[in-house]
């Protein structure tokens, strides 16, 4: 345990070098779309965060519901990682949308259906991480996010829907089926890149919140003697 | 007008700096975090009391 994992060294340095892979395919290989030309190419970026995103925070609700239904602490370690990952990944998404939405709709930010229910996805999310902060009681704090997860999560799959639901400016989701064959490969390799990239990060940032769980839970411990040798203060003998 | 955005290579530019600067800053802070915790707990165990 205080070793970081093998296992998530190893997906971390996995989805960095597939997301160099990607982007270069991205960059430099991949051809330019019919009508926004290079600009496309943040498309390579920013439709795998979006996907990612989206599947930390599903991972986060996962874990919620297992904290509650099983109360082993290892979930609450997992959750406060995956919304943090979320949240992370949420506030790229919006910057990598907004350098996109300039040359394309001429503004940087619009309060239309998917930008707005990304941005309370964002807050509610980052709201459970404060709310987290300020909690000192470890129990209290993990039943108390758990609930709050569950009820945020609602917001989801409102936002990968909302292009659907609603007219919007933003376009369509991006799949295979909507997006050329040329652009495929980037995409996926940056999907992959990515997700390896926050399972790896998910995993070491769950072991941090472990051990400063264990420091919290742990019973007082004496206080550490600022000379070597030096005999411990004992009472009653003057 | 065409309808065809050219150019805009600057705006491809900052959003892959930008991804590459977001994930690398959190990586290095869970390092980071992991590093400081990780001594805290050594530091603690060092001031367990010896059976």
């Amino acid at each position: 345990m205080r070793a970081p994992s093998v296992r998530s060294i190893a997906l971390v340095a996995l989805g960095a070098a597939l997301l160099l892979v990607g982007s270069w395919w991205g960059l430099v290989k991949a051809p330019g779309e019919v009508f926004m030309g290079d600009v496309q190419r943040i498309m390579y970026v920013h439709v795998p965060t979006a996907w990612n995103a989206m599947l930390a925070l599903t991972f986060a609700f996962v874990c919620a519901l297992f904290f509650l239904l099983t109360n082993a602490w290892q979930w609450d370690d997992r959750l406060e990682a995956a919304m943090e990952m979320g949240v992370v990944l949420s506030l790229l998404l919006c910057m990598q949308g907004s350098i996109w939405a300039k040359p394309t709709w001429g503004v940087w930010w619009d309060w239309d259906p998917r930008l707005t229910t990304t941005a309370v996805m964002v807050f509610a999310f980052g709201g459970i991480l404060a709310l987290r902060a300020f909690v000192d009681d470890p129990v209290k704090r993990a039943v108390w996010s758990s609930v709050a997860c569950i009820v945020a999560f609602v917001d989801v799959p409102i936002v990968y829907f909302s292009v659907k639901w609603w007219n919007s400016l933003h376009q369509a989701q991006s799949t295979p089926q909507t997006v050329s064959s040329a652009f495929h490969w980037p995409l996926r390799i940056n999907a992959f890149g990515t997700l390896f990239l926050w399972v790896g990060l998910v995993g070491l940032r769950a072991q941090v919140a472990a051990l400063r769980r264990r420091g919290e839970m742990a019973p007082p411990l004496p206080e550490k003697r600022k000379a070597a040798g030096r005999a411990p203060v004992t009472g009653g003998a003057l | 007008m065409s309808g065809v955005i050219e150019g805009g290579w600057e705006f491809v530019v900052a959003a892959y700096a930008v991804s590459a600067a977001v994930l690398g800053a959190y990586a290095a802070s869970v390092l980071l975090r992991f590093r400081g915790e990780r001594a805290r707990a050594d530091d603690e165990s060092e001031r367990m009391p010896s059976r």
